[in-house]
């Protein structure tokens, strides 16, 4: 019999993965083009502030969203005069998700751009395509299993997030648990059983992400 | 249509900078040097794909640089058709799809490009998949649909060994032919040049060190010299079923047949090294061509040669010091040369060449 527990978790987990992972492609897949392509004064900044969630607590930016959107920060409803319902819904799940997986998928969907050369840009360009149509006829067929591949591992680091969500979104079984905050719960109240469960389907979940994702990123390799 | 080219340019390199000044109406200039001489750097900045470039182009009467006045056109408003040493065909594109890049209206264009280049059968294979010479045709292909002024081919058969380089030619000389843009050909093959242009300019360290028509810049102990072939023009006046009788003005030379037709203008090299000379007419060879001549000039050496007249244009001719003076030979001199038809090579042939 399956546990409708496990399966409103796996549900809720994957939707918050593909949800964030919506949310962060076009932000994220934008400025990896832009840094594959350009240099300006400032982009060492623009790098350490994109990386910056690689490298804190996530809980820290669960934190910082706690207080963002709180009654009276300033994306609470007092700010704002209407109530975004960030906090202890699954809408704060993804958002906790979108922020702690934008560094890898701007990181990686940055080499699939750097991987286009420009010289192909640069004839088409010169066979009269506007920027609009180099991009969307030469960089974006030419980086496609890069910038997949990219969005993938995003998927794959939603999956797993869990220090930012507890936070924000709680773990409400049902409602804001997933497969990460369910583990911390089974452990909490001792049941080593349904901890086992639920690790050994993240784990799956997340092998299945990867392992998709390096094959795109292997065809990223060797297409252009 | 003038067509006429103009520039004056200077543009940093390493090492050295480039400083070429030229003015040309030539509908085929070719450029010749060494490698690292400036030559790729030159068509790059024709092209507009080189930022940095200071001075002026204008072609036919329009400026794509002028520095001074702060113009500089890009690439895509100087309708050129460039194609690089690496072809850069686009590698998510089948043949046809690379075709119509620069030119998505004009189907009738494209079908036409494909015939003329012989590449129909390949309209939906992955370029991936072409082999070196059927990637140089497409290439050439798709900066044709792009209804280019002006064709910059920067070395566009250097990847390819040299038999495969000269089955490719004549492709450059039909599409010259059939539409009519003029081009600026980069080659280090002074025969390519000599075959298909009708102006040299030869580069060194940046600079123009050498400019005129191909027989006189790219003679023999000139700037280039290696392995030198001469590169000879004629019509075709008959036909055999293994040979073509080519009229070089006068002298009728005999070549292999290739698919010369009675009328053609036929583009042939000779290589200074194959060729013998008599001083009586020889009798019972093999060699189809004995054809009587006159020395026209005579250079002694450790690299001997002489030059004589057939028709009206210059046959170099490589020979040993020694059997310069066994045969006394001296400008003026009446003598014979021999060619097997073997030794001709049919470059290039075609209505107007």
């Amino acid at each position: 019999m399956v546990d409708s527990a496990l399966v409103d978790a796996l549900r809720l987990t994957l939707q918050v993965a593909a949800g964030s992972t919506a949310l962060v492609a076009l932000p994220a897949l934008a400025l990896g083009r832009f840094l594959a392509r350009r240099e300006f004064r400032g982009r060492s900044l623009v790098e350490a502030l994109a990386a910056l969630p690689l490298y804190c607590p996530p809980t820290a930016f669960g934190f910082l969203l706690l207080r963002a959107f709180r009654r009276d920060g300033p994306l609470g409803a007092q700010a704002l005069g209407f109530d975004l319902d960030v906090l202890l819904t699954w809408r704060g799940a993804v958002l906790a998700s979108a922020l702690m997986s934008f560094p890898l998928v701007v990181r990686t969907a940055r080499v699939a751009f750097e991987n286009v050369p420009p010289r192909l840009e640069q004839m088409a360009a010169s066979l009269g395509a506007s920027r609009a149509q180099v991009l969307w006829r030469v960089t974006l067929p030419l980086a496609r299993n890069g910038l997949i591949a990219a969005l993938l591992i995003g998927f794959s680091r939603a999956l797993g997030e869990f220090g930012a969500t507890v936070i924000v979104a709680g773990n409400i079984p049902g409602r804001t648990q997933t497969l990460a905050t369910g583990i911390f719960d089974a452990l909490q109240v001792g049941d080593d059983a349904r901890a086992v469960q639920l690790a050994g389907l993240s784990a799956l979940l997340g092998f299945v992400a990867v392992w998709t994702s390096e094959w795109f990123l292997r065809r990223s390799r060797s297409s252009v | 249509m003038s067509n006429t080219l103009e520039f004056q340019l200077t543009l940093p390199l390493t090492g050295f900078t480039l400083a070429l000044e030229h003015a040309t109406n030539s509908r085929a200039l070719g450029v010749v040097g060494p490698s690292g001489s400036g030559k790729s750097s030159l068509v790059e900045a024709l092209a507009g794909w080189r930022r940095g470039a200071r001075g002026r182009i204008r072609f036919d009467g329009a400026t794509w640089l002028d520095s001074e006045r702060g113009v500089e056109l890009d690439a895509a408003r100087r309708a050129v058709g460039y194609v690089p040493q690496d072809q850069l065909l686009f590698p998510h594109l089948d043949v046809e799809a690379n075709l119509r890049f620069g030119c998505t209206s004009d189907g009738a264009l494209v079908e036409r490009v494909l015939r003329v280049l012989e590449i129909e059968a390949l309209r939906a294979r992955g370029v991936a998949t072409l082999s070196g010479g059927e990637r140089q045709r497409v290439a050439l292909g798709r900066a044709l649909c792009a209804r280019p002024q002006l064709l910059l081919l920067d070395e566009p058969f250097g990847a390819l060994d040299r038999p495969l380089r000269r089955r490719i030619l004549p492709y450059l000389l039909r599409a010259q032919r059939e539409f009519g843009a003029p081009f600026v050909l980069v080659s280090h093959d002074p025969t390519e040049i000599a075959a298909v242009c009708d102006e040299v300019l030869v580069l060194h360290e940046g600079r123009v060190v050498a400019r005129g028509a191909p027989s006189q810049v790219l003679a023999p102990g000139g700037e280039l010299d290696e392995g030198f072939e001469n590169v000879l023009r004629g019509r075709v006046s008959a036909v055999s079923a293994s040979s073509a009788s080519v009229d070089l003005g006068g002298v009728a030379l005999e070549v292999p047949r290739a698919e010369l037709a009675p009328g053609e203008v036929a583009v042939v090299s000779v290589r200074a090294d194959d060729v013998l000379v008599a001083r009586t007419a020889p009798k019972g060879l093999s060699a189809r061509n004995v054809l009587a001549a006159r020395v026209d000039s005579l250079v002694r050496g450790p690299a001997a040669r002489l030059r004589v007249e057939l028709g009206a244009q210059p046959l170099w001719i490589e020979l040993t010091e020694a059997a310069i003076d066994e045969l006394e030979l001296a400008p003026g001199a009446a003598v014979f040369v021999v060619v097997k038809t073997r030794a001709c090579r049919v470059l290039a042939s075609g209505g107007s060449t």
